[in-house]
């Protein structure tokens, strides 16, 4: 139950709400008692009435009655608020670790979010959240109801009669020991069926993804059944937990029998002999309810706590990582970036990977220049490009900008004015526009026109009815993958940075569009640094000078004619690329 | 159950446009339907001897329940303590059996009283843990057939129904909503588990007293108004806590996704208070929530005790005039949650009820949704082995109305040559490899195998001579010898591993610990891009097709399984009609003829070196397009 510790902090920022919830309850529970207690007092003057005996304490029933309105209206006055209190606190909680979730995956760079997907979050957020919300609104109605009710019962009992209240008090510890017995079982078949729950959403999940392969086989009778026996497995589950459920519902209530007959017997003696009145008989009753409430509530407590403590592990992981990029700005750093990087020996090996994804990189990048990188998928490109940006910090060697080492500038400072687009086109579901311009939302209309119209996307913007004004993204228009590539370029072009960087992003725009597009960047970036990577020599050699990357290393880096001229890696590439020979042949000679 | 609606009986050229953007409404099951609730019994029909059990368990336990009271109220008070034998009050003969115990045995009246109260106790633990036994059994397995139901139902849907309506969405029908409708049917069944006391008791208390009965039943339309109010009040308070939290959801989720170009453009600060708003609108939203149904319990739950004091001062007029007994006033407070209990219930249940009915709806929406591929009527048997030539005769084709993909089309393919299909994306390749996987419909020209119509053959005896290798091979969860056997008894082991090693995949499964018995997680995560190629070109081999449709993987792989690919798809391609998106140069050259499309339009057609020549589009796709040593993955088109 450690783990739930940590929730003390969150809950104790609303320590009055829980506060006026407990008081409230013991009030509450106060008034209920003294409704059975009044009731019980009816039935005796009711009874006195029959022999003709005036009331107990002198009282009419019509003011029995009123006495019991009250107490029913107050309970109910104090309940309600109690509960209020709770559930509030509940859902305060639930703000509170929404932020710190929001605000914690901010942080967080690449090697955080390939240990916990993106599907996987969210689960945390709604999931494991709610999980706390309920355990923090409910569960601490049943620590009241198992504090109170016992409490309650008991001294209401041991007030009327003190050898009745004995008698059936050694049966309590054993009902308890049931009930923890009981509650575990239950705790364990609720695990059971969220397993073989979650295990039928992801057999179901995985079936309709691979629908196309399911039926391009024509294996869907296999499926069919394959499905039977998940299915059935979480029937059974299901009904092993209802099972168990229902066992406890039977046994409990006849378990406190024993204590029924103890109170009919004896209590029946008691007031047949005139120490007991038939009122009491019936208040014992109700008060023996009570001691039994929390058994009922203990099963369910315990899967709650045992949910929630998942659900508390699973979210101090994400609020317990360290962010993998510190910003320690020195104020040293010049507040305009030229582009001036050097790498003196960088290195970069991802956590856990056995190899550098980057070795040993020296080179420098002066102002205004414009630089190709070229290589196999896994040679680094993308890790390189990420360092420039401070995704990810050097692990060896120096990394500088302008003469200052790369992490003294602020971070805000440094993205600020190096544009990246990545390989991947994400759109926000936002309109178009706010997408273009997703960096600065304030900013002018025609500028944003003027990127769009940079990245080749005037004229789809304009066969849209909304242009601009569109939404996009997963709940608006579906743009194709060209027309996404060319939105993400046109969001790093609006920012007229120093730097521009464009991590491949031309692969699903056609060949004549790329074509406009790089003789309009030339323009646009004449005196300011651009890096570009591509696969495409005819891309490529529109660069001042192209890298060429081999698992991690630099192996050659030039102008294309230098590259063209000497002969190595590059040249080969661009034989194949000119004069088509097979793919596989050259990879193995390369 | 005949739940499988039988096929779209529409002819003509087109196949009705259907709204998919159906499965995104938000169905609102604001109104009871009757006729979706039958619907949901009937899959309960095959389960009606453990209903009829359970029913007739819960009448008999409800009744001891009663008689538990009445031992309580009538023997214990009235005749033991009292001594009131001559009451008119009905007993239901349990102060004679009372009576005749004494006599029998010579116990006091306490001991058998007591004795009677321990047995009916028994009996309502036992017949009611039955009653909720047979119950959830017949529900839990009715519900179990109905999800296999709507699972059989989607796993013949076409593509074009897969295109448009995302996976999740019909996820959730056969999770989450299938759920929703347990928690109904569950709740009906403990509403009659809780009404079935309620009209035993009422009999017996009218039976005491007409008029106290009345006037306490006259809190029921209490609860019933207040029920009402609060539903009212609710409804819209909770559909705009269903919004914020969507919308809360939502936001989070882009910005998951997004995460590096919402780092690179420093919108943390920003896109942090936009969360906080959305999440202090939600917030503010649940307290609302909060408030409205804390006092709709607390008020519910406040009633029985009212109704308490009802009876003590009705009770104190009444038995002065002799008209009850002290046990008959005690019998009613007894009763008093009897009452209570299934009405506040009811009001709860209604809430559960109006969800499943949006469930229910979007079950039934799936299951009714019979959009399919059109099968002949009396489709032609296929011989044991086909030869392979495939015919493509103006084939014309859209997905939508108006926006062809496809047109005029033709083709032939010999038995056993090999076609390469090329030409820019969105020229129509994929389309042309679904039509003849009939994976869609269409009207407008004809495709043949063996010189039959395809459109006479059924969709499964097709696809079970075309074996397809789609770009991104789909991993079942399963071991790797599940993965190439597709489950398929007519597939040995020893035929998959002879499959594994002619398309070179033996040896790196043989080099895994458990070898053909490794265990595969979904989406293939501990298998590489190239192992997973090789591992789909082994399931083709194994099933053994005459047809084979490739569509090459764009994504680069690393050079020694790059030959290896090569060879295992030269091995799988012999003696096979092979069709070919073909991405890669060298699958390319290898091929017999090639086709060029582009914008749905056959441009040219010949072998890799008269298109050469040519000087064509081919030429110029070449120039552009093949010669890449490494497309990049972004571009990858797994779709079919």
């Amino acid at each position: 139950m450690k783990p739930l510790l940590r929730l003390i902090p969150y809950i104790s920022r609303y320590r009055w709400q829980v506060v006026v919830g407990f008081v409230g309850f013991f009030l509450a529970r106060f008034f209920e008692v003294s409704t059975y207690y009044l009731v019980a007092l009816g039935i005796d003057g009711i009874g006195a009435l029959i022999q003709d005996e005036s009331l107990p304490y002198g009282l009419s029933i019509l003011e029995i009655v009123v006495g019991i309105v009250c107490a029913v209206i107050l309970r109910f006055i104090f309940v309600s608020r109690a509960r209020r209190a709770f559930r509030r606190v509940g859902q305060l909680v639930s703000f509170d670790l929404r932020e710190q979730l929001f605000s914690s995956v901010l942080r967080q760079g690449p090697a955080f979010f390939a240990r916990i997907g993106v599907g996987d979050l969210m689960t945390r957020a709604i999931q494991d959240i709610a999980l706390i919300q309920r355990l923090i609104a409910f569960g601490l109605i049943q620590v009241v109801i198992m504090v109170y009710a016992p409490l309650f019962g008991m001294t209401a009992m041991l007030f009327k009669s003190v050898s009745l209240t004995l008698l059936i008090l050694p049966l309590l510890p054993v009902l308890y020991i049931y009930a923890q017995h009981v509650a575990s079982q239950m705790a364990e078949s609720s695990r059971v069926v969220q397993e073989s729950l979650s295990e039928l959403a992801a057999h179901t999940q995985e079936n309709l993804s691979g629908i196309r392969t399911v039926q391009a086989q024509a294996q869907e009778e296999n499926e069919i059944r394959r499905f039977f026996r998940t299915n059935n497995q979480y029937a059974e589950a299901f009904y092993e937990q209802a099972r168990i459920n229902s066992l406890m519902t039977a046994w409990t209530p006849w378990l406190t029998a024993l204590a029924q007959l103890a109170i009919i017997i004896y209590g029946g003696h008691l007031v047949m002999i005139g120490e007991l009145s038939v009122g009491d008989l019936i208040f014992f009753l109700a008060c023996l309810n009570m001691l039994l409430q929390p058994i009922r509530m203990a099963g369910f407590f315990i899967t709650m706590l045992a949910r929630a403590k998942v659900g508390v592990v699973r979210l101090c992981e994400v609020f317990d990582a360290e962010p993998e990029i510190t910003d320690r700005p020195t104020g040293s750093a010049p507040a305009r970036i030229d582009g001036n990087f050097v790498f003196e020996g960088v290195s970069y090996t991802y956590p856990g990977a056995p190899t550098p994804a980057l070795s040993d990189i020296s080179l420098s990048i002066s102002p205004g220049e414009s630089i190709g990188i070229v290589g196999r998928v896994g040679s680094g490109k993308s890790t390189l490009l990420k360092l420039c940006t401070r995704m990810l910090d050097v692990s060896a060697g120096r990394l500088s900008l302008d003469s200052v080492p790369i992490q003294d500038f602020p971070l805000m400072q440094l993205r600020s004015q190096i544009a990246q687009v990545l390989q991947d086109p994400f759109l926000f579901g936002e309109p178009l526009g706010a997408n273009i311009s997703y960096d600065d939302p304030e900013r002018e209309l025609d500028r944003i026109w003027d990127a769009a119209d940079s990245a080749a996307l005037r004229d789809t913007v304009l066969n849209f009815p909304e242009q601009m004004e569109t939404l996009v993204g997963e709940r608006g228009v579906t743009l194709s993958g060209g027309q996404k590539q060319r939105a993400t370029l046109a969001r790093g072009l609006i920012r007229n940075a120093p730097v521009l960087i464009l991590d491949d992003c031309f692969s699903a725009v056609d060949t004549e569009t790329e074509e406009h597009i790089l003789s309009r960047l030339k323009m646009l970036r004449a005196g300011l640094t651009t890096i570009l990577v591509s696969h495409r020599v005819s891309t490529l050699r529109h660069t001042d000078r192209i890298l060429v990357l081999e698992e991690g290393r630099l192996v050659e880096s030039g102008s294309h004619e230098v590259l063209l001229a000497s002969g190595g890696v590059y040249a080969e590439l661009e034989r194949l690329q000119t004069q088509g020979q097979g793919a596989a042949e050259t990879e193995v000679t390369a | 159950m005949n739940v499988h609606v039988k096929g779209s009986q529409q002819s003509g050229a087109r196949v009705p446009e259907r709204d998919h953007a159906m499965f995104d409404a938000e169905l609102s099951g604001a109104v009871l339907n009757f006729q979706l609730l039958t619907r949901i019994l009937t899959w309960l029909v095959p389960y009606k001897l453990r209903l009829w059990a359970s029913a007739a368990l819960v009448l008999a336990a409800s009744f001891a329940a009663v008689l538990m009271e009445v031992v309580i109220s009538r023997v214990l008070v009235d005749y033991i303590i009292v001594g009131d034998t001559d009451s008119p009050m009905p007993d239901l003969g349990l102060i004679a059996l009372t009576q005749l115990l004494e006599a029998t045995f010579g116990l006091p009246g306490l001991y058998v009283a007591g004795g009677l109260f321990f047995v009916l106790m028994s009996l309502v633990g036992v017949l009611g843990h039955w009653h909720r036994l047979t119950l959830i059994d017949a529900i839990v397995r009715s519900l179990r057939d109905l999800r296999q139901d709507l699972f059989a139902h989607l796993e013949s849907r076409p593509s074009s129904f897969y295109d448009r309506v995302p996976v999740g969405r019909i996820m959730t029908r056969v999770t989450n909503d299938i759920e929703a409708l347990y928690e109904m049917l569950r709740g009906l069944g403990s509403l009659v588990g809780e009404f079935v006391p309620f009209f035993v008791a009422l009999t017996i208390m009218l039976s005491t007293s007409v008029e106290l009965t009345l006037i306490l039943l006259m809190l029921v339309p209490i609860v019933g108004t207040a029920t009402y109010f609060f539903r009212q009040a609710t409804r819209e308070i909770f559909r705009q806590v269903r919004n914020s939290v969507s919308s809360l959801n939502q936001y989070l989720q882009e910005n998951l996704s997004g995460m590096q170009v919402v780092q690179l453009s420093q919108r943390q600060e920003r896109n942090q208070a936009v969360y906080t708003k959305i999440n202090a609108e939600n917030l503010n939203q649940e307290f609302r929530s909060i408030n409205l149904t804390t006092y709709y319990g607390a008020f519910n739950d406040s009633l029985a005790s009212v109704g308490l004091g009802i009876i003590i001062y009705y009770g104190g007029g009444a038995v002065v005039q002799s008209e009850m007994s002290l046990g008959g006033v005690i019998l009613f407070t007894r009763f008093m949650n009897m009452l209570f209990t299934p009405v506040v219930l009811l009001g709860e249940q209604l809430n559960v009820l109006f969800r499943a009915m949006a469930s229910g709806e979007r079950i039934f929406q799936a299951l009714d949704w019979d959009e399919q591929i059109r099968e002949p009527e009396n489709p032609v048997q296929l011989p044991d082995r086909l030869e392979g030539r495939v015919e493509f005769r103006n084939v014309n084709f859209g997905y939508e109305r108006d926006t062809p993909v496809l047109k005029d089309v033709s083709v032939m393919i010999e038995p056993g040559k090999k076609l390469a299909i090329v030409g820019p994306t969105g020229s129509g390749k994929s389309t042309l490899i679904r039509l003849l996987g009939r994976f869609y419909d269409f009207a407008d020209g004809m495709i043949f195998l063996d010189g039959i119509d395809l459109q006479t053959i059924s969709s499964r005896a097709v696809r079970k001579r075309i074996g397809v290798v789609l770009q991104d091979f789909h991993i079942f969860s399963g071991s790797i010898l599940d993965n190439i056997t597709l489950s398929d008894p007519g597939i040995t082991r020893a035929r998959a591993i002879a499959a594994a090693k002619t398309v070179n995949a033996h040896s790196f499964i043989a080099a895994l610990p458990e070898g053909y018995d490794a265990p595969l997680v979904e989406r293939g995560a501990n298998l590489s891009q190239g192992q997973r190629q090789l591992l789909a070109f082994a399931r083709v081999l194994a099933a053994d097709p005459e047809i084979l449709i490739l569509d090459e993987a764009t994504a680069s792989i690393d050079t020694e399984t790059e030959i290896l690919i090569q060879d295992g798809l030269r091995h799988l391609m012999r003696g096979r009609t092979s069709i070919l998106i073909a991405h890669r140069l060298q699958t390319i050259q290898e091929a017999d003829h090639v086709l060029v499309l582009e914008q749905g339009v056959v441009r040219e057609y010949g072998s890799h070196q008269a298109l050469i020549e040519q000087g064509g589009l081919y030429k110029t796709l070449h120039d552009l397009q093949f010669q890449e040593i490494e497309k990049p993955s972004a571009d990858v088109d797994n779709t079919l």
